[in-house]
Parts: structure tokens; sequence; C-alpha cells
């Protein structure tokens, strides 16, 4: 077997643009941009702060079809609204409904897109304060103006009532 | 935390890990745990670390010796005609039942 050795990273933009143009649709999607990203050093150390992981994978929906481990892509496991869960609890969590490598991974490991457990570790171990008692999930499939005015604004105004320090974003 | 670099790039984010592995893995490696603590690590470094926006730790871990995965990920090389079209035909599937799921939840 022939290995291929490239240590680039992949051009997703690229790529991406270039299948969907050969599948013969002609409208390539415009990834967000932002000219000015904001910025706040750390007021406190994280072995002071209160951590809150962001998820972009998906609750299991009933009636929706496969969303385990190496299911196709499954658009109706689509959440359109910020949601959150219990972070004390070990529920199922998919990415069916985004497309991630389905060549080379499964997703039969929920802890290589959601480090919930990890987070717990490093609890324990002293390298983080505290876990929020929540996680919150993040829609994946709005225009950008829906994302920025609705879902992020939701999404801030419950990482302030559990009244969380930091946010850590794990996006599928 | 993510495994898109040119896309987390170009939305610019004030702090970024990066693993170079396939889509899906941004939390480390499946059923390794050792490879999810050292990629979280990481994470909470550049929370501690991290002096200005756009910030991107990269993460020195290897998904494979072997980086076909790069060269496979949506390519395009060789598919014919056919294939094309039928990746269109499940991706208009795809699209409809979304917009059918999106307009329920938006009532």
């Amino acid at each position: 077997m022939n290995q291929t050795l490239t240590s680039a990273p992949v051009e997703y933009m690229q790529r991406m643009r270039d299948y969907y143009l050969a599948l013969g649709y002609n409208n390539p999607y415009q990834w967000a941009y932002h000219e000015s990203v904001p910025f706040h050093a750390l007021k406190k150390s994280v072995t002071q702060s209160r951590i809150g992981l962001v998820t972009t994978a998906a609750p299991l929906k009933s009636g929706a079809g496969d969303q385990g481990p190496g299911a196709p892509y499954n658009a109706a496991a689509k959440f359109y609204k910020v949601y959150t869960g219990n972070a004390t609890r070990d529920d199922f969590l998919g990415i069916s409904h985004v497309s991630y490598d389905r060549d080379y991974t499964t997703a039969d490991d929920i802890g290589s897109y959601f480090p919930l457990k990890a987070l717990r570790s490093a609890k324990a171990d002293g390298h983080v304060g505290k876990l929020s008692p929540r996680f919150y999930g993040l829609p994946t499939n709005r225009s950008q103006a829906t994302t920025l005015k609705q879902d992020c604004a939701d999404l801030l105004a419950m990482l302030q009532e559990d009244e969380v320090d930091l946010a850590i974003l794990v996006a599928n | 935390m993510g495994c898109a670099k040119d896309i987390v790039e170009h939305c610019g984010v004030p702090r970024f890990v990066f693993s170079d592995f396939p889509l899906g893995n941004a939390a480390g490696k499946p059923h390794d745990i050792e490879s999810q603590r050292q990629t979280l690590m990481l994470a909470l470094d550049a929370l501690d670390k991290a002096s200005a926006p756009r910030t991107t730790l990269t993460s020195p871990q290897q998904w494979s010796p072997d980086t076909q995965w790069k060269t496979n990920f949506y390519s395009i090389a060789k598919l014919s005609d056919e294939e094309l079209a039928q990746r269109r035909a499940e991706f208009d599937k795809i699209k409809a039942v979304g917009k059918e799921v999106r307009d329920q939840a938006e009532g």
C-alpha cells in the first residue's frame, strides 16, 4: 500500500467549493469571516474559573432515523435552537447531522468530539476550577445572521445564567 | 477546538486549538484517553496563555503516518459523471429533509 505523506492541513474551503461546483451547484458557500475578533485576557486563571462546554453535537431525536456511529449524513437529526444538557450525566450526543469524515472515522467514541469526560478528569486533577452543571448545544444550520443575532445571544445568556467564566466550543 | 484550520481561522476566533485529524475528532483520537487529555490540556493552555485574538495552538499529535485521508476528503478526482450525478441527487434529498425539519422547527 502506498502511503501519502502530506503535512499541510486540508484546505477545506477550497475542497468543498470544488466539490459542490463539480456536483453542479453554482452558488458556493460563503464562509463566515470577521475582520474584528473579540478577545479578553483572563481575569483569573483556568484553575480558578468555571468552564462551560459548548458543542455542535446533537441530542438523540426520536423518529429521526440512524444517529449513531457510522450513520449516513442525517439532516433529520439537525436542531435549530440552542439547547442545554446535564453535564453531570453521560447522555448520547451524535454528529450524524454534520459533515464529518465518514471514510476515516465513525464517531463511535463521544470523547473524540465532546470532551466532557476529559474535562471532568481535568477538574479532578485540579487543572480547572469548576464545571458548569450544564453543557450547551449550538445549532450548525443557521444563516450567519441567525447564528450571530439569535443563537449566540441565546448561548451567551445561558452561560451568564450559569455564571460560566470560560467557554470551550468544540466544532464538528 | 477544531479540525478545519482554514475555516476556523477564516472565521476568526479568540483562541483555537487545531488538531490535524479527520473532521469529527476535534477533541482527540477516538478510544484514546491520553490523546483526548492532551488535546483538552492544550485548550486550557490556550485559555491561560493567549495574549491576542486569532491565537492558534496546533496539537503535535498525528492521526496516522499515512495521510491519505487528507487527499480523499471530498475529492472529486476519481468520481465519474455518473457518480457526481448520484451524489448530487443524494445531496438534494438531504437538503430537502433539512428544509422540512427547519420549517417545522420554525413553525
